[in-house]
């Protein structure tokens, strides 16, 4: 076989502090390097142009999901669950764990959602100025996903803490991971021990023990899947609905295209998506010797798939570097692909498709000042945004 | 050409419905109905039927 050994790119470490902040020029030299290399820093070969990514998140025998972590200890802790597992394995612990948050089971909480997504936009608009990231960003999605499982006072205080620290030990094991771990194990322990008389009556996560206790699912699942909505539905999410009123109100021409066409709110969400991809890097485990755009990368190797450079490949998408939000990337990668394709992607649709529909008919315009990033392993998101003045519509 | 649901895989996304609506529709429960199951080759359907395909965010549809 003649297949050459993927470009080695010596010196780049994928999770140093200047990558994560921004880490849009790195993709673009990695993508234009080859659509796979190898980064001896960070023991990985990088997948960088959209169709590899597509095709390997599509190839779940080639590409193992028992090493989506990039550090031993986390995915040793991930065992048994959908997120870390193969099919047929994961076949049935994902139908578990999305049978709540389908699209078709969630029809229901659509008027909820955007009910309180309005108030929360109309209280905002009138205050004349506010800090989208804490007042927004943050608070709209946990309350969301604490009124869904039923959630107390006391543990809405802490999820924030424990979704970030649970999306921050997926990394290597650098110090924001070290640090990360006795956050993440807390959060671990109380899914441990959480039992449906800690959740509201009538939620979502009361549902779930009401399952385990009449077999539906295997018994000990239900702490588990309460661990992954909180796990991953948080740190994500928040992710995304600062990034809409980051670029909203960088691009107040995208913004007056909204306002004039409402039909554009899914389409607005998809480039906000592509655009900035919260999740920076996911990884893989390659089962056998496989070939990759030429390059043979070795059996036993962890991969990392780096949705944000896939979704700005000129491969893939005109003017990929654009903003706008009329181009619906329907197929953007940021939601993952395939049968470990994002479980929460439809609550999260229903919770930015409210946000966006809001800010389109309350705002005529966004000033924001300068955003303010800090370096996270896993999620890419901004920390503070001021928003100087509401236009209001 | 035919159209494949794998249906446990399917989770109601409504994806597909946009791309080729004349093909599938979500029912009332939000169960996917193949209205059209087979589409022949190089038509305006086929087409349709291939964008529903491409974009099903969990890879429940395929042409074969």
């Amino acid at each position: 076989m003649s297949t050459k050994a993927p470009i080695a790119v010596g010196d780049l470490d994928l999770f140093s502090d200047e990558v994560l902040v921004d880490p849009y020029p790195t993709y673009t030299a990695l993508r234009e390097t080859a659509a796979v290399v190898h980064l001896p820093v960070n023991d990985v070969y990088a997948l960088t142009r959209y169709d590899v990514i597509r095709d390997a998140l599509a190839d779940t025998e080639t590409f193992s999901s028992a090493s989506i972590g990039f550090n031993p200890m986390v995915n040793e802790a991930l065992q048994g669950t959908s997120l870390a597992s193969d099919p047929p394995v994961h076949t049935q612990l994902r139908a578990t764990l999305s049978a709540n948050l389908t699209p078709r089971s969630l029809r229901g909480l659509k008027g909820q959602i955007e009910e309180k997504a309005d108030a929360l936009v109309a209280e905002l608009v009138e205050s004349g100025s506010f800090e989208a990231i804490d007042a927004l960003g943050r608070v709209f999605p946990i309350q969301v996903v604490a009124d869904l499982i039923g959630f107390t006072d006391e543990i809405r205080a802490t999820m924030l803490r424990w979704g970030q620290a649970a999306m921050e030990v997926i990394g290597p094991m650098n110090q924001r991971t070290a640090e990360n771990f006795p956050v993440a194990g807390e959060l671990y322990a109380w899914c441990s021990q959480v039992s449906a008389d800690d959740l509201a009556p009538g939620s979502v996560g009361r549902s779930i023990f009401e399952a385990e206790a009449r077999g539906e699912i295997p018994p000990n699942t239900a702490g588990h899947i309460i661990h992954q909505y909180l796990g991953a539905g948080v740190d994500t999410t928040v992710a995304a609905i600062g990034n809409i009123v980051a670029l909203f109100g960088q691009h107040p021409d995208q913004l007056a295209l909204i306002r004039k066409d409402h039909a554009l709110v899914g389409s607005a969400f998809n480039e906000v998506l592509r655009y900035w991809a919260p999740v920076h890097a996911w990884g893989r485990r390659v089962t056998r010797d496989v070939e990759i755009d030429g390059a043979l990368v070795p059996a036993g190797s962890q991969v990392a798939i780096l949705f944000g450079a896939g979704n700005r490949d000129p491969r893939h998408y005109d003017a990929p570097d654009t903003f706008d939000v009329t181009r619906n990337p329907v197929d953007h990668l940021s939601f993952g692909y395939g049968p470990h394709g994002c479980a929460g992607q439809g609550l999260a649709r229903l919770e930015a498709h409210a946000i966006i529909g809001s800010l389109a008919t309350r705002v005529e315009r966004l000033v924001v000042g300068e955003a303010r990033r800090v370096p996270s392993n896993i999620t890419r998101s901004i920390d503070a945004l001021p928003v100087l003045e509401v236009v209001p519509a | 050409m035919r159209i494949e649901l794998d249906r446990p895989r399917c989770e109601g996304h409504g994806l597909c419905e946009e791309e080729a609506p004349a093909l599938l529709h979500l029912d009332d429960e939000g169960e996917l109905v193949l209205d059209r199951d087979e589409v022949a080759e190089g038509t305006p359907e086929a087409a349709a039927a291939s964008a529903a395909v491409r974009v099903c965010p969990v890879a429940a549809l395929r042409l074969a």
